[in-house]
C-alpha cells in the first residue's frame, strides 16, 4: 500500500508483507506470515526497553523488508515445483488412466467424501445452531460472549477442517489459528472486526455448503464402491459357484446375458472399470473441493 | 552503506540460493539440538559477518524447504507468549546431504579459485599483445 513508509508496527509490516505476496498461493502467504510473526514477536520479545518502532526500523535491515522477504517466498516456492528432487510428495506425477490405482490422492479424496456426511452434518447443525442462538440471545448481555465464543468456534472448525483437507486432498491449508487480534482490545471491538472480516461469513458459508456438499460426496462414493464392487465380486462369485446371482426381470436380454459366462465376465470388468472411473471421479472432487476450501477458508 | 549494482545484487542472490541450505544444516548440525526459526537466525549471524549478506528473513523460506524435501524435521509448539514456534532438526538424511553438500562445496571452491587464478594471469597474458 504505502511503500515509501517502512512499516513501524507488526501489524503494519504484516499486511505490508500479505500485499507484497499478493497472487501466491494463500498457503504460502501463510506460511510467510507465521514465520513473519513468530521471528518479530522474538524480536521485540529480546528487546523490552525499545519502543516497537525502533526495533521494526533495525529489524527491516537484518530481516529484510516485506518485498524482499516476499520474494525470497516467491523464489523457494518456484525451486521447489521446479526439477528439484523431492524425497516425498511428487504431485507432478502422470497417472494413465489405470495408474490411478496406485494414486494415493485418489484414495485420499475417496476417505474425505466419505468422511465428509458426518463432518458436513455436524458442521451444518453447528452453524445454524450458533447463528441462531446468536441472533436469539444478542439483546441479552450474554449475547455478547456467546456470539465471541460462537465466532471462535468457527474458526476451530475451519482450521480442524484445513486440516482434514491438507492430509487427504493433499492442497496446502493454514496450519495454524489466525492471529488473534491485540489483547487490549475491548470485546466489542473484536466482535467488530470479526463482523467485518470477510473471512468470517466466508467460513460459516463453508461450514454450512458442507451439509449438501457431504451429502453429495457420500452418496457417490458409496454408490459409486457398491456398484463397481458389486458387479466385480458379484459376477466372479457368480462364474465360481456356477450360478447367477443377477436377476434383471425388467430388461430380459439383459437377464439372459447375465446368465452366460461371457456376459457375467463382461459384468466383471466392466464392474472393476466402473472401479477405475470412480477413481478418477474422486480425484477430480478432491481437486473441486479442495479450490473450494482454498476459496473460503484461507484467510486472503 | 555502499549501493551495489542490481547485477550485483542479483550475483550475491544466486550464489546464497544454494549456500543458505548448506550453511542452515551445518548449524543445526554443529548445535545438535532442535532450534526454533529466530535463534537459528542469531546463530547464522554469529556464524560470521555475515549479517547483511544474508537477510534474517531468507532463512525461513530456506527451512520449509529443507523441511519439505525432508532433511529437516519440525514441529510447532505453542509459546507462553506471543505465537507459536516452529522447531526443526536435521534428519539423517539431512546429515547426509550435509556432508554430501560440504564436499561438492570444497570442489566448487577450488574449481572456482582455480578459475579467478588463471583468469586473473590471462587477462595480463593477453592484454600486451593485443
Amino acid at each position: 500500500m504505502n511503500t515509501d513508509r517502512p512499516p513501524d508496527t507488526v501489524r503494519a509490516y504484516l499486511d505490508a508483507l500479505q500485499s507484497a505476496l499478493k497472487g501466491a498461493s494463500p498457503g504460502l502467504v501463510s506460511d510467510a506470515l507465521s514465520d513473519a510473526e513468530e521471528h518479530l514477536q522474538n524480536e521485540l520479545a529480546s528487546n523490552p526497553d525499545r519502543s516497537e518502532a525502533q526495533v521494526l526500523a533495525s529489524v527491516i535491515e537484518t530481516y529484510g523488508t516485506p518485498a524482499e522477504i516476499a520474494e525470497e517466498y516467491r523464489s523457494m516456492e518456484a525451486t521447489l515445483q521446479g526439477p528439484f528432487p523431492k524425497s516425498e510428495q511428487t504431485p507432478e506425477r502422470h497417472y494413465g488412466f489405470f495408474g490411478v490405482i496406485s494414486d494415493p490422492r485418489a484414495y485420499g479424496a475417496l476417505m474425505y467424501m466419505l468422511l465428509s456426511l458426518v463432518t458436513g452434518v455436524f458442521y451444518f447443525t453447528w452453524t445454524i445452531t450458533g447463528i441462531s442462538l446468536t441472533a436469539g440471545l444478542i439483546i441479552l448481555i450474554i449475547g455478547i460472549p456467546f456470539a465471541l465464543l460462537f465466532i471462535g468456534s468457527v474458526r476451530v472448525l475451519s482450521l480442524v477442517e484445513g486440516r482434514i483437507i491438507e492430509g487427504l486432498l493433499g492442497v496446502r491449508m493454514p496450519r495454524r489459528l489466525p492471529p488473534a487480534s491485540a489483547a487490549d482490545e475491548t470485546v466489542l471491538a473484536r466482535i467488530k472486526n470479526a463482523l467485518i472480516d470477510i473471512r468470517t461469513w466466508s467460513s460459516m458459508l463453508y461450514l454450512i455448503l458442507m451439509l449438501p456438499l457431504g451429502v453429495a460426496y457420500f452418496v457417490i462414493a458409496v454408490v459409486g464402491i457398491s456398484l463397481s464392487l458389486g458387479m466385480a465380486g458379484g459376477s466372479l462369485f457368480s462364474l465360481l459357484t456356477n450360478h447367477s446371482n443377477f436377476q434383471i426381470d425388467d430388461v430380459p436380454w439383459l437377464d439372459h446375458l447375465l446368465h452366460t459366462a461371457p456376459g457375467l465376465v463382461a459384468a466383471m470388468l466392466f464392474g472393476i472399470l466402473l472401479f477405475f472411473i470412480l477413481l478418477h471421479v474422486c480425484k477430480g472432487i478432491g481437486w473441486l473441493h479442495g479450490r473450494i476450501a482454498e476459496a473460503l477458508l484461507v484467510r486472503l | 552503506m555502499a549501493e551495489e549494482s542490481q547485477y550485483t545484487r542479483k550475483f550475491r542472490k544466486e550464489l546464497m540460493a544454494g549456500l543458505s541450505s548448506l550453511v542452515l544444516l551445518a548449524v543445526l548440525a554443529r548445535a545438535g539440538r532442535e532450534m526454533y526459526g529466530y535463534e537459528i537466525a542469531k546463530a547464522v549471524k554469529a556464524e560470521g559477518e555475515g549479517g547483511l549478506i544474508f537477510k534474517q528473513g531468507a532463512i525461513y523460506p530456506v527451512l520449509r524447504s529443507l523441511n519439505t524435501i525432508g532433511l529437516l524435521d519440525s514441529r510447532v509448539e505453542a509459546s507462553a507468549f506471543g505465537p507459536p514456534r516452529r522447531y526443526y532438526n536435521i534428519t539423517d538424511d539431512g546429515r547426509q546431504a550435509l556432508n554430501d553438500w560440504q564436499g561438492a562445496w570444497k570442489d566448487m571452491r577450488e574449481f572456482v579459485d582455480d578459475a579467478l587464478l588463471a583468469g586473473g594471469g590471462a587477462v595480463h597474458e593477453h592484454r600486451p599483445s593485443a
